[in-house]
């Protein structure tokens, strides 16, 4: 036992490595890419074709299998970003910034996605693209702080400087989320007193809520495949300059 | 040494109040901005007293977030400028404490104009009297947590664009928003409000320590 | 006797470029050192790097504390002076003093006596309207109002006429007597007495 916890130490630091990361990533990335896919693939088509219809909403209401856990991945990635961002402003560690980079795009997009999918489900079920209920309301605030942090990445020219710039953000935005949370549900309820949420799901049988799990793991699969390809164009990016990048970059145009 | 961070506080002050009040324009500027944009609202909805009263409390929050965004930018870009926020760092004083002295100021020039503003405001927006004593409150609490939020906006943006810090800063002060008008909405309603101004205090004691911190941390970054 | 401030291997990296590498020195009580380099060399950047606002790349910066100790923190105030002198535009020559760190308590008359040493009789001018070698005056006032010490200052002879330049030379001596160090820096070796390094 002690043992396979020193190995998952020694693992765990070493990737704090850029080369060793790198080469670690090349051998992972077919496999991750491949499981992703298959999971995907099934949770999918699943949920979008096989499970049954909800009596309520009809076929409408399949758009949760990708709107709810593009919801979770928002979030879920947000909370990563904040803790990369802590472990970078405390302990300087330069990977967990160009993690927080890579993960940021991938964050945003997921966002994006449940915004319009909530549009999506939206329009037929209540007959607007648009409504400004607590859910959708905070996801759009969360759209604009993912905005907010890319934006100021993208402003300031030393990349690692702005990698600790957008941590110290993060770590701010992290803390801040469930205060938006929470007023928004109150501004809800204050101005709307007969609540009706789209993105309430109804209750879910088994039939459904599983495929919803299968496609929710296949989504963190996908995170954990586009993050690590992100990541390992950041770590070249940024290591440009060293030896061990221009040993790669001879390797790979063979 | 030891209680020299009084001393070091007292002289911050004071120094940078008196510059403040030699150039008219730092605090005289957020106070017309913010009446300026509370009159468009009647200039582009129409002037009905029903209208107009029912929009205050969010007419009023939402010029005073404007307004206090507007001076964000100068906290710390003088003293970035011309050396004085290197003594800073190169004291032995705490430097959190000493950011906090320049949040302090930038409220004073900012947030209690506006709190004057605000009352001229109401009148013009026909706010009932009753009401104004929680949307002092609710400004007080309000613009000083967004003095803090402001601080950080402009240490991570130093020397570049104004409008960055706005952005970086805005989203985050949303809670303050719905809180601030939240305040201001019930006491018309002659509901209880001591709720929401608690919460917007909690924030403001959890901000200051943690958001003076992150900003000696932004503002260390410029030197790297 | 024991130096204040030792520095060993100091090396700073930026932008994954070398400003400075092996940078050895002791700064003994009374002693000046004076880094010499072109522009652009890392004067600035080694100053700061000392001083704590920039983290170094690796080196040891050891300070001595009243027990004789050596510790990689700081526990005595020393003065920096930057290129922009911080001196603020808007407050008068007077007010400038006044309100510096270290000035606090600090009674009129001491004031004024600084203010006479450095030669500069416009008191209650806004330090805007000053020349900037009138300005440097004012900066080098400060070095007066409390007996720091090491003063770090970036390029003391800039700029500065050969009145001036006597003037700064000779408060240097006067302050090394009471046992104040100065760590100076310039394009060219100056008349201070001091052991010298270049980046």
């Amino acid at each position: 036992m002690n043992k396979l916890w020193n190995k998952l130490k020694r693992w765990f630091i070493e990737m704090g490595s850029p080369p060793l990361f790198y080469n670690w990533s090349s051998k992972i990335i077919p496999w991750l890419g491949l499981l992703t896919l298959l999971v995907l693939l099934i949770g999918l088509y699943w949920g979008l074709f096989v499970a049954p219809m909800d009596y309520k909403q009809g076929d409408v209401y399949r758009i949760i299998y990708i709107h709810v856990p593009s919801a979770i991945l928002g979030e879920s990635i947000f909370i990563f970003m904040a803790i990369c961002g802590f472990i970078n402003v405390i302990w300087r560690a330069k990977i967990s910034g160009m993690m927080l980079k890579a993960a940021a795009p991938i964050g945003m997009s997921f966002t994006l996605l449940v915004l319009v999918t909530g549009s999506v489900w939206g329009k037929p079920t209540w007959g607007t693209w648009w409504v400004w209920d607590a859910r959708l309301t905070s996801t759009l605030i969360l759209f604009f702080i993912y905005a907010a942090l890319i934006g100021l990445h993208s402003t300031i020219e030393d990349k690692t400087k702005a990698d600790r710039a957008v941590s110290i953000l993060s770590i701010v935005g992290v803390a801040i989320i469930p205060v938006i949370k929470k007023s928004v549900d109150w501004w809800q309820t204050l101005h709307q007193p007969s609540t009706f949420t789209i993105t309430s799901s109804p209750s879910m049988s088994p039939d459904m809520y599983i495929p919803l799990l299968v496609c929710l793991i296949g989504f963190y699969l996908f995170f954990a495949y586009m993050l690590t390809l992100n990541l390992r164009n950041v770590v070249i990016e940024r290591e440009s300059s060293k030896n061990w990048v221009k040993h790669v970059m001879d390797q790979e145009s063979k | 040494m030891h209680g020299s961070i009084s001393g070091w506080l007292t002289i911050i002050l004071k120094r940078d109040l008196l510059i403040a009040f030699r150039k008219s324009s730092t605090y005289i500027t957020p106070l017309v901005f913010f009446l300026i944009v509370v009159t468009f609202f009647p200039l582009a909805l129409g002037p009905q007293e029903s209208l107009l009263s029912s929009l205050a409390p969010g007419v009023i929050w939402i010029a005073a977030l404007l307004a206090s965004l507007l001076a964000v930018e100068t906290i710390f870009s003088d003293d970035f400028r011309d050396g004085t926020l290197d003594e800073f760092f190169i004291s032995l004083e705490p430097s959190f404490i000493l950011v906090f002295a320049k949040v302090l100021i930038h409220w004073l020039i900012t947030g209690l104009p506006i709190l004057f503003a605000s009352l001229i405001a109401a009148i013009v927006l026909y706010l009932p009297f009753e009401s104004f004593i929680p949307m002092l409150l609710s400004l007080i609490l309000g613009t000083s947590f967004m003095s803090l939020l402001g601080a950080l906006g402009a240490a991570l943006s130093l020397g570049r664009s104004a409008i960055l810090s706005a952005i970086i800063v805005l989203p985050f002060s949303i809670p303050t928003l719905l809180m601030g008008t939240s305040v201001i909405s019930s006491s018309l309603t002659n509901q209880d409000f001591s709720g929401f101004l608690m919460i917007m205090g909690a924030m403001l004691a959890i901000g200051i320590p943690l958001l003076c911190l992150l900003t000696v941390e932004a503002l260390l970054l410029n030197y790297e | 006797m024991l130096p204040n401030l030792k520095v060993e291997n100091l090396s700073c990296v930026r932008s994954n470029k070398v400003v400075f590498e092996n940078i050895n020195f002791e700064v003994f009580p009374g002693e000046n050192l004076e880094i010499i380099g072109s522009n652009g060399s890392g004067k600035t950047t080694l100053l700061r790097t000392i001083l704590g606002l920039i983290k170094p790349e690796k080196g040891i910066i050891n300070w001595l504390d009243e027990n004789d100790k050596f510790n990689d923190f700081r526990t005595f105030e020393c003065f920096y002076q930057g290129h922009q002198l911080g001196i603020k535009n808007l407050l008068t020559v007077y007010e400038n003093l006044k309100l510096t760190h270290g000035a606090k308590g600090m009674d009129e008359n001491k004031i004024y006596e600084c203010l006479e040493r450095v030669g500069l009789m416009r008191i209650n001018e806004l330090a805007s309207n000053l020349s900037v070698g009138q300005r440097k005056r004012i900066s080098i006032a400060r070095w007066l109002v409390k007996n720091f010490k090491i003063y770090f200052i970036d390029e003391p002879f800039s700029a500065l006429d050969d009145e001036a330049t006597s003037m700064i030379e000779h408060l240097i001596q006067e302050l090394n007597s009471k046992g104040c160090s100065f760590v100076i820096t310039g394009h060219r070796p100056s008349q201070v007495k001091a052991n010298r390094i270049s980046i």
